[in-house]
């Protein structure tokens, strides 16, 4: 469990104990009712993936704006019972769910809240029906098909149609419809080629919904993810929900895709050492940032740039005048590079307000993995 | 701390949810004996890095299973207080403590065991003479010398012993010794790992003699790490070694065959949407890829061909079987950064739950 120094409400984010994943409120609840807006006139809404931030009440924020299905998108079991157990009654495991255990827990949920699930596989949904009808609940599954992931999620065509009509046809279970996700962009990606290959993507998880309506399968959901995709999403006619899950608190990998949001979580970090011009060292290492899919990005300083990162320190290269900046004790902010690694690895948001501690919020469901 | 998951002692592997962090305890207790039977009579000993496991029964075993100084090494303010919470009565804290709020904190915890500080900077150093006197405790410092890894550490033997003739006049401190930290890439011939200890560990050596001609003595003289563990207790003047990484081990570190693989994840196949193709439950969240891709344990023909958040993509080889529901066990590349995911060892033993363990400094960046 983290171990900050909790310090009093109202104190300057300046001052905080570091490391700290700091999130200001209000470029949050900007980002919210900029995106969530896009849904405004739409028929296609969003249901906010909480893996990225992890948190019930950012969560809230989220459902108490208008622009959602209503309910979540969670990764994993251990999630889907945090945010039960906070109150969320309308959940949707975007993930197989495969092992007897894991099915008893999720039918289990669905006898206290709304659930569904994601399947791509024949002898998954028989034992999923199974055992609803043995604990007496019902499960909502859509069907997943590959849409460009390269993970799970069943081909196109004939054979995402056949799971369909199976699913529909069993006890236990209420088939909905379908999901996909669609990769993201990387660095370097070229933002029109991704564009066109969202749509292209985009374009299978809709003629896979309509191939199985036209095999008699009543289909009302058609479920696409992630953020990144949603104007291609709202201008194809079709999709009921958009999942999407970084636009509140942002991060670097979306930065230059999703203009009009602004990075709103940062790792916040001190200076413990400045040893020769032209480089400072910080507390927060990979333990701290989780770069593993990017490193993060360091804010506020011209001619810094943060270069490496071993497990314990962070190292900022320093050019032209800001060679002597960045003293010990000074104070260093990192937008993450990628916000669901980032997140994982603490246990408390600093929430912030004009610049001061508002409070400190739970990661509830941090580390609930399984 | 809320916890829905905590299997009881001999439950089956097979039927642990997944993904979760897992110890072969026969690998673990093998690596503590590897160190106790190297440092068994000599005067060099270990002070095991508690950054790698965060948890004090671990701290414990190792230090019970012999070959330590008693102590241990951490990284932060927050874990050392974690572990002197858990009973270990000796701390190294390996980073330099610089903001006054966890400087003041870390002179409490001096009230409660012996605790030393890396530093590097001779105005950290009255920072901590200072809130030591205010606390009416003594604070233990050694000097950090820089020896490759480009980030903390006085650079030149000169400044650190001007920096130990500070530290030695401040009120409130104990000039206890030097210290360095180094790594090298895959060097699988003793010899050749010995004579990189040398080259890398002579640096700190001749701090320590230039500060002791200079008349101030000292009883810590820190450095090594898993690689060097052996060959650097053989360099005259070390007193302990800075080594972690052999507890649960790490494919960085596979070439060291003397260690086993101990801690890994445990995933399942979730998925198996093509022919030659298996999706696990666990990601990146679950395993670090800080230093590469994790590999595939005991299971011929299958390989982790990319991992995101929270998958992971097995390549299969044709004729090999790997169906939806099947475990998989993974190796990471770099363990540290691993554990520090996780809120819990499950501690295995003959394939059945021997152990939980609380990883109760997970998360102690502060």
């Amino acid at each position: 469990m983290e171990r900050p120094i909790f310090q009093p409400v109202g104190t300057p984010v300046e001052q905080l104990d570091t490391p700290a994943l700091v999130v200001d409120l209000d470029i949050m609840d900007r980002n919210i009712q900029t995106f969530q807006g896009y849904f405004k006139d739409s028929v296609a809404k969003a249901r906010p993936v909480v893996t990225s931030h992890l948190c019930p009440q950012i969560a809230r924020r989220q459902l108490n704006a208008s622009g959602t299905v209503g309910g979540i998108a969670v990764t994993t079991l251990g999630e889907a019972a945090v945010f039960a157990n906070s109150g969320f009654s309308d959940i949707l495991l975007a993930n197989q769910v495969v092992t007897v255990s894991k099915i008893r827990r999720l039918c289990a949920l669905a006898g206290q809240i709304s659930i569904g699930v994601a399947v791509d596989h024949h002898e998954n949904a028989r034992q999923l029906s199974q055992i609803a009808v043995a604990t007496g609940v019902e499960l909502r599954v859509v069907v997943e098909v590959e849409a460009g992931m390269g993970r799970c999620g069943i081909s196109a065509g004939i054979e995402t149609v056949a799971l369909a009509q199976n699913v529909s046809g069993l006890p236990g279970l209420k088939f909905e419809g379908i999901m996909g996700s669609v990769p993201g962009p990387k660095s370097g990606d070229d933002p029109s080629e991704h564009e066109a290959k969202t749509r292209e993507n985009l374009q299978i998880v809709l003629d896979n919904a309509e191939a199985i309506r036209q095999a008699g399968v009543p289909v009302d959901v058609v479920s696409v993810g992630g953020a990144h995709c949603y104007a291609q999403a709202l201008q194809m006619a079709g999709v009921t929900e958009v999942r999407a899950g970084r636009y509140p608190l942002m991060d670097h990998r979306l930065r230059s895709f999703l203009p009009d949001l602004a990075p709103a979580a940062w790792v916040l970090a001190s200076v413990i050492s400045h040893p020769v011009d032209g480089m400072a060292v910080l507390d927060a290492g990979h333990k701290a940032t989780a770069p593993d899919q990017g490193r993060p990005v360091l804010e506020w300083v011209e001619g810094g740039t943060a270069t490496r990162f071993s497990a314990e320190h962070g190292i900022v290269e320093l050019e032209g005048d800001a060679q002597s900046k960045l003293n010990p004790g000074d104070k260093a902010w990192l937008v993450p590079y990628e916000l669901g690694a980032t997140v994982n690895q603490y246990d408390y948001i600093r929430a912030v307000k004009d610049g001061k501690l508002e409070g400190f919020w739970p990661i509830s469901a941090r580390g609930k993995l399984s | 701390m809320e916890d829905f998951y905590r299997p009881q002692p001999g439950t089956p592997m097979a039927d642990l949810d997944t993904p979760c962090l897992v110890i072969d305890m026969d690998a673990l207790d093998h690596n503590m004996d590897v160190i106790a039977n190297c440092y068994d009579g000599r005067s060099t000993k270990l002070r095991g890095h508690a950054k790698n496991h965060k948890t004090p029964a671990i701290a414990h075993r190792q230090i019970r299973r012999g070959g330590t100084v008693g102590g241990v090494c951490a990284a932060k303010v927050s874990e050392a207080e974690v572990m002197v919470h858990g009973g270990i009565s000796s701390v190294l804290i390996t980073s330099e403590i610089v903001e006054p709020m966890k400087i003041d904190r870390l002179c409490a915890l001096a009230n409660q065991a012996e605790i030393m500080v890396a530093c590097d900077q001779a105005a950290n150093a009255r920072d901590l003479s200072n809130a030591a006197q205010a606390r009416g405790v003594e604070v233990g410092v050694v000097i950090e010398l820089e020896t490759g890894l480009r980030r903390c550490g006085v650079r030149e033997i000169d400044a650190g012993v001007a920096l130990a003739k500070e530290i030695d006049s401040l009120p409130g401190l104990r000039f206890r010794g030097v210290m360095s930290h180094q790594t090298i890439p895959d060097m699988p011939d003793r010899e050749d790992r010995a004579v990189e200890a040398n080259r890398t560990i002579k640096g700190v050596i001749d701090l320590k003699e230039a500060i002791e001609r200079a008349g101030i003595s000292m009883d810590i003289v820190s450095t090594g790490e898993t690689w060097s563990y052996d060959v650097a207790a053989d360099i005259p003047g070390v007193t302990e070694i800075q080594g972690g990484s052999y507890l649960m081990m790490e494919t960085h570190y596979g070439y060291m065959t003397e260690f086993h693989y101990a801690g890994m994840i445990l995933c399942t196949i979730i998925s198996t949407p093509r022919s030659g193709v298996a999706i696990g439950d666990a990601g990146v969240r679950s395993v670090s890829t800080m230093s590469g891709l994790p590999t595939v344990s005991d299971r011929a023909g299958v390989t982790v061909e990319s991992m995101d958040s929270d998958h992971a993509v097995f390549k299969i080889e044709p004729g090999v079987s790997l169906n939806v529901g099947d475990q998989v066990l993974l190796i990471p590349a770099q363990q540290d950064a691993m554990v520090s995911r996780w809120d819990r060892f499950i501690g295995l033993r003959n394939g059945k739950v021997e152990v939980v363990w609380d990883i109760q400094a997970r998360g102690c960046h502060n």
